[in-house]
């Protein structure tokens, strides 16, 4: 053996070998994760885990979401309101009606008695975020674009941040949460297989309010405000009841518009059993929330307290005594339900709603299904190519089957290595990519027939095939390459699968086809001072 | 064993024949797209949901519709799905206008009052229910009674129980009853026992769903083409560059664009819906098509280097004699791979072998008979001969590769 051919044997068992033990090391460190047998895993869990497959394979969810980032600006908007009505209180400016012709925009009417000099001292204090103009009477206020951005980025990262939160809380093995644009968020569940729930969970906004009853409940909302002269009066507002299962008609409450404590003073919140064992959720509030709860409860013994869960009035208990840093929401809750909330409460409230643009659910027996039927009908394909390029090629057919299993081994091994994800367009990617390493090999040994046709030595033969058909190799590959490069930058999702296969794919593939096989072809032939005929 | 030998086959000459069998099989198509008021388009593109259910009866497609319509869903399709022992069902609804119906679970629930006994309605459906519910009811009975036993996690302890009667669904494809619980291995009576006590199995398990709003479909549909253009575009600034003219880098293009356009008619015509399966096969179809070009013009480009003046067109038959084993032993080899795939690979596989097979076909033909026509074409319209400095009217006779129709090349 030349010292040349040395190197090259000693590189292709350093990659081979690099290659399949990185396959087995990722296998390991994915098995053990999910391993709950004694000792660590067997070899053959390794191997079936080496690989990441998509949620196409393996079952599970995918959601993308739109944060409502109008929501967010809306707060930031009624934040404002309230500050520069406080402010003028305390400052004895006299303000007119307040009207909202967008989400980041409000008028203020200004009346005669309105000291407009002060006003302005006001506003460029107290809020400096906004464009002021005044016309006609009204002062104008709208919010400054990049104040109104940064509030919108702000909602979709805290967004991402509280659905990872009660993702993490619901015990999902490597969930995906990414943002995907400027407000789209893309959540992927692998092993999951109850959508409702989860979805429930994720979108639920989970905004908690405990405010003081001051009539109510009631189906009759007339009847419950003909006390206010059929007006709700301003610091007061109607909830209505969540529908209960068999329950005709919800009834109202009519409850402070202030709220004793929000989500925001929780601490922790756990599900647990109730009266007559029916489920509930206990919370615990933190030291400032714990506060301002007990001396409104102690303030208001015998009244009755709302628990708003989004805007609805879960259930209104009476307050027997002073309570001070814990509590306990009722309900015709399942052990589910108490769970769920139990965990959004603790996850945080979302920033705005959310809306679903595009689910998918694949259940794990059709995952199951299809790894199956793809692993079938791949060793058949694989089978019939090896058959037809050994009776074509005979001798030479060997080593191009051996190409093409080393290929699929180093394809296999550096996806695992790269920690890359095998969907179903992977597996299309893949395919591609045995198709075209079959293709080098033909176009090399065409290329080897045609030299000895045209009475070239074997010896020579080999080289001449291997140095022309390089260059048409290269070529190809390159091509489709460059496509999948431009495929992999502005595709989505599954178009992006099958680009990465098809990159690393083609890499190995001219790895095998040209490096492989002609030190393969070196083995054999090499040695030999003189070569009668190739079985070719 | 050889299947070819030195052909000296002119190809050329039926370009112009060729040509109008392509124009004939893209008008076939469209008139296939036209007929049927647009493509097909699946959720992923036209939004919608989609439902695949299995049910443990032979499903009644008529009942399913009656039970259906109770929900007011609009334009709903219901049809069989795989092989019919399976008992598999498709159920598509076209998109509602109105925001926040959670479709699939409308679906769901009507199927299973409509279908499911009335004693079980108030049990855990073990065939819908996930591995978290099952759990969660679990650890509420606790009928291992390890809640405040040292050393055990009630959650952990039922997560992994309820994770194996899933595996063990997974594997039977659905419970036809709730006792077949008891072959969950590793499960002591007294969960078994709770188990055929509170749960029933449902009449179907859900193998996929998925829910597309319009404006996602809408997008993906546009991200999809634009990823398609710019990979397209990238090949043919690199051809054009790599082969120093332009004509070779759109012959390479106007090919792919011929073979897309023929497989998407084609598959019009046999009445499959598009969707980002089929997106997948016809990326995989472009790179193969582009492959097979470029090895044709590899040929042409190495033949036009010798020193020997001859006409295009004849370089060119040479090249596509050459590279025409190839040419068909890959297609064969490449063919054999899908139609496993088409044959082996289950209803979701099927579209996508079913337009690779196509796509092979079409991508074969177009190497041959759109690629380096074009070219030529392209050289006799510009009347500049460039690459090859030879008078046009009479072609030279090549010395050492005859061409038994050489006479004929310069046909027209």
């Amino acid at each position: 053996m030349s010292k040349r051919l040395r190197w090259r044997v000693l590189l292709i068992l350093l990659v081979v070998a690099g290659l399949v033990a990185g396959y087995v090391m990722t296998g390991y460190s994915h098995a053990k994760k999910e391993w709950v047998g004694a000792g660590s895993p067997p070899l053959s869990e390794a191997l079936k885990k080496g690989i990441k497959l998509g949620l196409d394979l393996r079952g599970g969810i995918h959601l993308v979401l739109q944060v409502n980032t109008a929501d967010a600006v809306k707060a930031e908007r009624d934040d404002a309101v309230e500050q520069l009505q406080n402010q003028a209180r305390e400052q004895g400016v006299v303000l007119g009606a307040v009207e909202y012709p967008s989400e980041a925009s409000f008028t203020v009417a200004v009346t005669p008695q309105t000291d407009e000099k002060k006003l302005d001292e006001l506003v460029k204090r107290w809020l400096p975020d906004w464009n002021v103009g005044s016309a006609g009477g009204k002062w104008s206020f709208a919010l400054k674009d990049p104040r109104r951005r940064e509030t919108e980025e702000n909602a979709v990262a805290q967004a991402v941040e509280t659905i990872r939160n009660r993702v993490d809380e619901f015990g999902v093995a490597e969930p995906l949460i990414a943002r995907e644009g400027t407000d789209r968020i893309l959540v992927q569940l692998p092993g999951i297989d109850d959508p409702k729930r989860v979805k429930d969970l994720i979108k639920s906004t989970a905004f908690l309010e405990l405010k003081l009853v001051e009539q109510g409940p009631s189906t009759d909302k007339a009847a419950l405000l003909a006390p206010y002269g059929g007006q709700v009066p301003p610091q007061l507002e109607l909830v209505e009841e969540k529908a209960q299962p068999g329950q005709r008609q919800p009834g109202w409450y009519l409850v402070k518009k202030a709220a004793v404590i929000t989500g925001r003073d929780l601490k922790n919140a756990r599900p647990s059993r109730g009266q007559f064992g029916a489920s509930s959720v206990t919370f615990f509030l933190t030291a400032a929330g714990a506060e301002k709860f007990s001396a409104a409860t102690g303030a208001n013994v015998g009244k009755f307290l709302a628990i708003i869960l989004d805007h609805r009035v879960q259930s209104a208990p009476r307050i027997h005594e002073r309570i001070s840093d814990t509590g306990q929401i009722t309900g015709n809750f399942t052990p589910e339900e108490a769970n769920d909330l139990a965990l959004v409460l603790r996850a945080g409230a979302l920033p705005a709603g959310l809306t679903y643009l595009e689910e998918r659910t694949v259940g794990p027996s059709l995952g199951l299904d299809s790894i199956r039927k793809g692993i079938t009908a791949s060793i058949a394909g694989a089978l019939l190519v090896f058959g037809a390029v050994v009776v074509y090629y005979r001798r030479a057919g060997w080593n191009a089957v051996l190409a093409l299993l080393l290929n699929a081994v180093l394809l296999l091994g550096a996806m695992s290595l790269f920690n890359a994800t095998l969907t179903l367009p992977g597996i299309a990617g893949f395919i591609l990519t045995i198709g075209m390493a079959v293709d080098s090999n033909v176009l090399i040994f065409e290329r080897i027939r045609e030299e000895l046709r045209g009475g070239r030595a074997p010896k020579t033969a080999i080289e001449n095939g291997f140095s022309k058909a390089f260059a048409t190799i290269i070529d190809t590959h390159i091509t489709v390459i460059i496509s999948a490069i431009f495929l992999f930058q502005f595709g989505t999702g599954p178009v992006k699968g099958f680009a990465v296969t098809l990159i690393i794919g083609l890499l190995i593939s001219v790895f095998t086809a040209v490096f492989v096989s002609h030190t393969v072809f070196e083995l054999e032939y090499g040695r030999r001072q003189h070569i009668d005929a190739l079985s070719i | 064993m050889e299947l070819f030998r030195q052909t000296h086959i002119d190809f050329l000459r039926w370009k112009w024949w060729a040509i109008g069998a392509s124009w004939a099989m893209i008008l076939v198509g469209l008139i296939a797209i036209f007929v049927q008021k647009g493509l097909k388009f699946g959720i992923d593109f036209a939004g919608g949901t989609q439902i695949a259910l299995r049910f443990v009866q032979r499903p009644d497609i008529d009942h399913f519709r009656k039970i259906l319509d109770t929900g007011h869903f609009g334009d709903t399709g219901i049809q069989r799905y795989e092989a019919v022992e399976k008992n598999e069902v498709l159920i598509r609804v076209q998109q509602q206008r109105k925001e926040g119906r959670d479709i699939t679970a409308e679906v769901l629930n009507l199927l299973r009052q409509g279908l499911g006994s009335a004693a079980d309605a108030s049990k855990l459906d073990l065939n819908t229910q996930g591995r978290d519910s099952l759990a969660a009811r679990l650890v509420a009975a606790d009928p291992d009674q390890v809640a405040g036993k040292s050393g055990q996690n009630p959650t952990d302890y039922y997560g992994r129980i309820a994770e194996q009667v899933i595996a063990r669904r997974s594997q039977m494809g659905l419970f036809r009853s709730s006792a077949d619980v008891n072959s969950v291995p590793g499960l002591t009576p007294a969960v078994k026992g709770w188990i055929q006590a509170n749960a029933a199995a449902g009449p179907f398990v859900l193998l996929s769903a998925g829910s597309v709003g319009p404006q996602v479909g809408a997008d993906l549909r546009q991200k999809a083409l634009w990823a398609i253009a710019t990979s397209t575009f990238g090949m043919l600034l690199y051809i054009w560059w790599r082969f120093r003219s332009l004509p070779f880098g759109v012959g390479a293009i106007v090919a792919t664009v011929h073979d897309t356009l023929i497989t998407v008619g084609l598959l019009a015509l046999f009445g499959r819906e598009f969707n980002l399966v089929v997106v997948a096969a016809l990326l995989t179809l472009i790179g193969y098509s582009v492959n097979d070009t470029v090895v044709v013009y590899d040929r042409i480009r190495e033949n036009l280097r010798t020193p020997k003046k001859e006409p295009l067109e004849i370089v060119i038959n040479r090249s596509i004699n050459q590279t025409l084993s190839r040419t068909v032993l890959t297609s064969g080899a490449t063919m054999l791979v899908v139609v496993a795939l088409f044959f082996l690979g289950g209803e979701v596989l099927n579209t996508f072998a079913l337009t690779l097979i196509i796509g092979i076909v079409v991508g074969t033909y177009s190497s041959i008979y759109v690629a380096s026509p074009i070219v030529v074409i392209w050289k006799q319209v510009s009347g500049r001969r460039r690459l090859v400095p030879v008078p046009a009217v009479k072609p030279t006779a090549p010395a050492p590769a005859p061409s038994p129709q050489k006479k004929k090349t310069g046909r027209r």
